[in-house]
C-alpha cells in the first residue's frame, strides 16, 4: 500500500522545467529520503505534494485517493523555510498550530513534547526571544503535535547541533514505529543513509535515483577503496587505474576505473608505502550524489 | 470555517493585545476631545492686550464717530459684568492725516509698525465713501493687517463705519431717525429641519432648528470614523500579509490551510477590530453627547446602516490589501502599492465639502453608488439632515456587496499565486497575471 503516489507530475515556472515527469511511491510506514543538489525540485516538489503548489500535469494520491478538499489534518508539514508569528508565546503557537490541525487533546501534548525538546522553561516565552535551534525544535513540534499519518520535513536537520539532531532523529523514528509515514529531504548524505527506508534523488527535475540504498548501491558495483596508509595521499600519484580520490586526510577513497582489478592496485601502493587500512566497499551515497551532481559532469553535460 | 474561525481569533487577540491598538483606541477620543477642550479653553482665555488700530481718512467723516464708538465699547463691552473680568481686547485708535504726496512711503512705515508688533492694522478710508458709485474710485475701505481673514476688529470696524454712514444718507435725505433705524433693520434666517408625523403615534413634530454642528458636524464625524477605522483595520493588512510572506510564516500556514481560509481569515480578523473600535467610539460618543445634553444630534437611525457598510468596507479594503500585500516582498513594494490602494479611503476626505454641501447633487448621488466610495459617501449623505431615498443606500448596498464579493474573487486568487512567488515586484502586469491566469 502506497501512502503517497506521484504520477508523472510536471510543474514549470515560466521557462524553468522545475518538476519532469515524475512519478514516485511512497510505500505505508517508510522513511522516504530525498535527496538533490539545491535547485533540483525538492521543495517543488513537497510543495505539490502538500497541495500547495498545482501541478501543471499529472496526479497525486494520497491513500489512494486524490486530495484537493481533504486539506491536510494528518499532514505534518516543516517547510524548508521556518516561520512562526514572533510575537506569540511558544505555548500559544503551538495552540494556534495544533487547533488548525484539528487537534485534540493539545495541553497535555505541548507539555509533553516541550519537555520532550527541553524547552519547558520557554513555556510563557516569545517565539522572538528563542535561538535559531530552538525555534526550530519549536517548529518540528508543530509539525509532529497532532500526531499525523503523514509527515513531511523539508530540511528538518539544517542548523541543529549534533545533540538536538539526535533528539530529532530519534522522535522521527518514533513516529515512524507509531505507524507514520515520513518524507524528509536533506544535504546530510550520512543520515539519509541510516535513517532512510528508501532514498530518491532529484536533479534537474528528473529523478535520477530511487530505491533502497542497498539497490541503490548495487547499481554503482564495488569500485570504491577505503584505504589508510603510512605516507597518506603521495602514494597514490602517479598509480594508473585510479578515476578519482577522495582525500579526507588521515584516510583515502578511491574510486577505481572500470575492470580494474583491487589486487593489482593493492600491489601497486604496497610497492611504494606501508598499507594500514585496504577496504574494498560500495561507494557511499555521498559520493554517489557527487557523481552525479558534481562540477565535472555538469560541464560534460554541457559539452 | 472553523479554520478561519482560528485564524480570525488569532488576528483579533494579537491586534487587540497590542500597545498601539490600545493606544490609538483612546488616542482619538483624547485628541478630539482635547482640540475641543483648546476650543473652549482659548474662548474662555481671549487675548486682552490693546488692539492698536491706525486709520488715514481721506473722507474726514469718521474721526468722531468712532472715537466715540471706541470708547463706549471699551468701556462697556469687554468686561464680563457680573466679575468685572477683562474678556476683549480695548481698541486703541490713532487717526493721522493721509501723506498725500508720499502716499506709499507712509503706508510702508505703517506696515513695518504691524510687522514689529506696534500696530495691529491700519485703515485707509477713500474720500467717497458716503456717495459711492462708479463714478468714483474713491469709495473703498482698506484694511492692512498680517492677518484680514477672521478678524474681530475688521468687522467692528466695517460695522460701525457703515452704519455710520447709512445713518448719514438717511440724514441727508431728512428721515426720521426712527424710520432710518427700521430701514437698517436686518433679520437673520433661522435654519429649520422639516416638520413631520410620527408614524406611530401620529403625532404632529414640529421642525426643529437646524444648526451648523448638524449639518456639518455629524456627517464629518461620520467620515473621520470610517476613514479611521479602515486605517485601523484593513490597511495594516497589506503589510501584515507582507511580513508573513518574507518571514514564511505563510508557507507554514499553508500546509494547514487553503490560501482562501488564510486570507479571510486575516480580513474577519480587520473586520473584528473595525467593529471593536467602532462600538467604543460610537459608545462613548453616545454617552458624552448624552452628558452633555446635546443627545438629539445623534443619527440614530442610520447607526444600523453605518456598522452594515463597516462590514463590508472593511471586506473590500481589506481583501485587497491582503492580496496585494501577498505581491509584496518588501516595504518599498508595500509602500509602492499602498497609496494607490488606500484611494477609496482618501478620495472622500477630498469631496467631503461639496457632497455635504450639497448630499442630493448629482456628484454626492452619482459617487455614493460607485461600489469603492459607497460606504463613505452614502454615510456621510445619509448623515447630513437632507433626506436620502430609501432605494439609494439599499442600491448602495447591494452593489458594495457584489463588488466585494468580486474583490475578494480576484484578491483570492492574487493571494493564492503571490503568496510563495519571491522576488517578482508587485507590478500591474503581475496583478493581471495572479488574478486571471492564476
Amino acid at each position: 500500500m502506497n501512502t503517497i503516489e506521484l504520477k508523472n507530475i510536471t510543474k514549470t515556472f515560466g521557462s524553468l522545467v522545475a518538476v519532469n515527469d515524475l512519478s514516485l511511491n511512497v510505500p505505508k510506514g517508510s522513511i522516504y529520503g530525498f535527496i538533490g543538489p539545491n535547485g533540483s525540485g525538492k521543495t517543488t516538489t513537497i510543495r505539490m505534494i502538500m497541495k500547495i503548489l498545482y501541478a501543471d500535469s499529472g496526479s497525486i494520491l494520497l491513500n489512494g485517493k486524490q486530495h484537493e478538499s481533504l486539506r491536510l489534518n494528518n499532514i505534518g508539514y516543516l517547510p524548508e523555510e521556518r516561520g512562526l508569528y514572533k510575537k506569540m508565546k511558544v505555548k500559544d503557537v503551538l495552540m494556534f498550530h495544533g487547533e488548525l490541525n484539528n487537534g485534540t487533546d493539545l495541553p497535555a501534548k505541548i507539555e509533553k513534547w516541550l519537555s520532550h525538546f527541553d524547552l519547558s522553561k520557554f513555556s510563557n516565552k516569545k517565539v522572538e526571544t528563542l535561538s535559531k535551534g530552538m525555534t526550530q525544535k519549536l517548529q518540528f513540534i508543530a509539525t509532529i503535535l497532532n500526531d499525523p499519518e503523514i509527515i513531511i520535513l523539508d530540511e528538518p536537520f539544517g542548523g541543529l547541533d549534533p545533540v538536538n539532531a539526535e533528539l530529532l532523529k530519534d522522535a522521527i523514528l518514533d513516529m515512524q514505529k507509531r505507524g507514520a509515514t515520513i518524507i524528509f529531504s536533506t544535504h546530510d548524505m550520512s543520515m539519509a543513509e541510516k535513517m532512510c527506508d528508501q532514498i530518491f534523488m532529484i536533479y534537474k527535475g528528473e529523478k535520477v535515483l530511487d530505491g533502497t540504498l542497498q539497490s541503490i548501491q548495487d547499481q554503482f558495483g564495488t569500485d570504491t577503496i577505503r584505504l589508510q596508509t603510512e605516507m597518506g595521499a603521495e602514494a597514490l600519484e602517479g598509480i594508473e587505474g585510479i578515476e578519482r580520490i577522495n582525500n579526507y586526510g588521515k584516510q583515502q577513497e578511491l574510486r577505481l576505473s572500470q575492470n580494474i582489478d583491487h589486487q593489482k592496485i593493492l600491489s601497486l601502493i604496497m610497492k611504494k608505502t606501508a598499507v594500514l587500512k585496504f577496504e574494498i566497499t560500495k561507494p557511499s551515497l555521498n559520493d554517489i550524489f557527487i557523481r552525479i551532481a558534481s562540477p565535472e559532469r555538469k560541464e560534460a553535460e554541457n559539452e | 470555517m472553523n479554520k478561519i474561525w482560528i485564524l480570525f481569533k488569532r488576528e483579533y487577540k494579537a491586534a487587540v493585545k497590542t500597545k498601539s491598538f490600545i493606544i490609538s483606541l483612546l488616542l482619538v477620543p483624547i485628541m478630539m476631545g482635547g482640540s475641543l477642550a483648546v476650543i473652549f479653553i482659548m474662548e474662555d482665555n481671549q487675548d486682552t492686550t490693546d488692539t492698536h488700530i491706525v486709520i488715514l481718512d481721506h473722507s474726514g467723516l469718521v474721526e468722531g464717530m468712532l472715537t466715540e464708538k471706541a470708547k463706549l465699547r471699551n468701556k462697556n463691552e469687554i468686561f464680563n459684568p457680573e466679575t468685572g473680568e477683562q474678556f476683549l481686547p480695548a481698541y486703541i485708535l490713532e487717526f493721522i492725516s493721509p501723506d498725500l504726496n508720499n502716499s506709499f512711503d507712509q503706508k510702508l512705515e505703517l506696515s513695518e509698525k504691524i510687522r514689529t508688533k506696534d500696530v495691529h492694522a491700519f485703515i485707509e478710508i477713500g474720500k467717497d465713501v458716503l456717495h459711492p458709485g462708479e463714478w468714483t474710485e474713491d469709495d473703498f475701505i482698506r484694511y492692512y493687517s498680517e492677518h484680514t481673514f477672521m478678524d474681530n476688529a475688521r468687522d467692528w470696524v466695517s460695522n460701525s463705519i457703515n452704519n455710520f454712514l447709512r445713518e448719514q444718507r438717511g440724514e441727508a435725505l431728512n428721515l426720521d431717525k426712527d424710520v432710518s433705524k427700521e430701514l437698517m433693520a436686518w433679520i437673520r434666517i433661522e435654519g429649520m429641519g422639516l416638520v413631520d408625523i410620527d408614524k406611530k403615534t401620529g403625532e404632529q413634530q414640529e421642525a426643529e432648528k437646524t444648526s451648523e454642528i448638524q449639518s456639518f458636524l455629524v456627517p464629518y464625524i461620520i467620515l473621520m470614523l470610517m476613514f479611521m477605522l479602515t486605517m485601523m483595520s484593513a490597511i495594516p493588512l497589506l503589510t501584515a500579509v507582507m511580513e508573513e510572506k518574507s518571514e514564511r510564516i505563510a508557507e507554514v500556514l499553508l500546509g494547514s490551510i487553503t490560501p482562501f481560509q488564510f486570507m479571510m481569515g486575516k480580513v474577519l480578523g480587520g473586520i473584528g477590530i473595525s467593529l471593536t473600535t467602532a462600538s467604543v467610539y460610537i459608545g462613548g460618543g453616545i454617552a458624552i453627547a448624552n452628558f452633555t445634553g446635546s443627545a438629539s444630534i445623534i443619527p440614530y437611525d442610520i447607526l444600523p446602516w453605518f456598522f452594515v457598510y463597516v462590514i463590508f468596507f472593511v471586506l473590500m479594503v481589506g481583501s485587497g490589501m491582503a492580496a496585494l500585500g501577498a505581491t509584496c516582498n518588501d516595504n518599498k513594494d508595500a509602500q509602492s502599492v499602498q497609496f494607490p490602494a488606500m484611494l477609496p479611503v482618501i478620495l472622500p476626505m477630498f469631496l467631503i465639502m461639496p457632497i455635504i454641501q450639497n448630499p442630493s447633487g448629482t456628484l454626492a448621488t452619482t459617487l455614493s453608488l460607485i461600489p469603492p466610495f459607497t460606504p463613505t459617501i452614502m454615510m456621510v449623505r445619509m448623515a447630513t439632515p437632507v433626506t436620502i431615498p430609501l432605494w439609494q443606500p439599499i442600491l448602495g448596498l447591494v452593489l458594495v456587496i457584489l463588488f466585494t464579493l468580486f474583490t475578494i474573487w480576484v484578491g483570492a486568487r492574487v493571494f493564492r499565486t503571490a503568496i510563495l512567488i519571491q522576488g517578482q515586484k508587485p507590478s500591474m502586469k503581475n496583478l493581471i497575471k495572479y488574478a486571471f491566469r492564476g
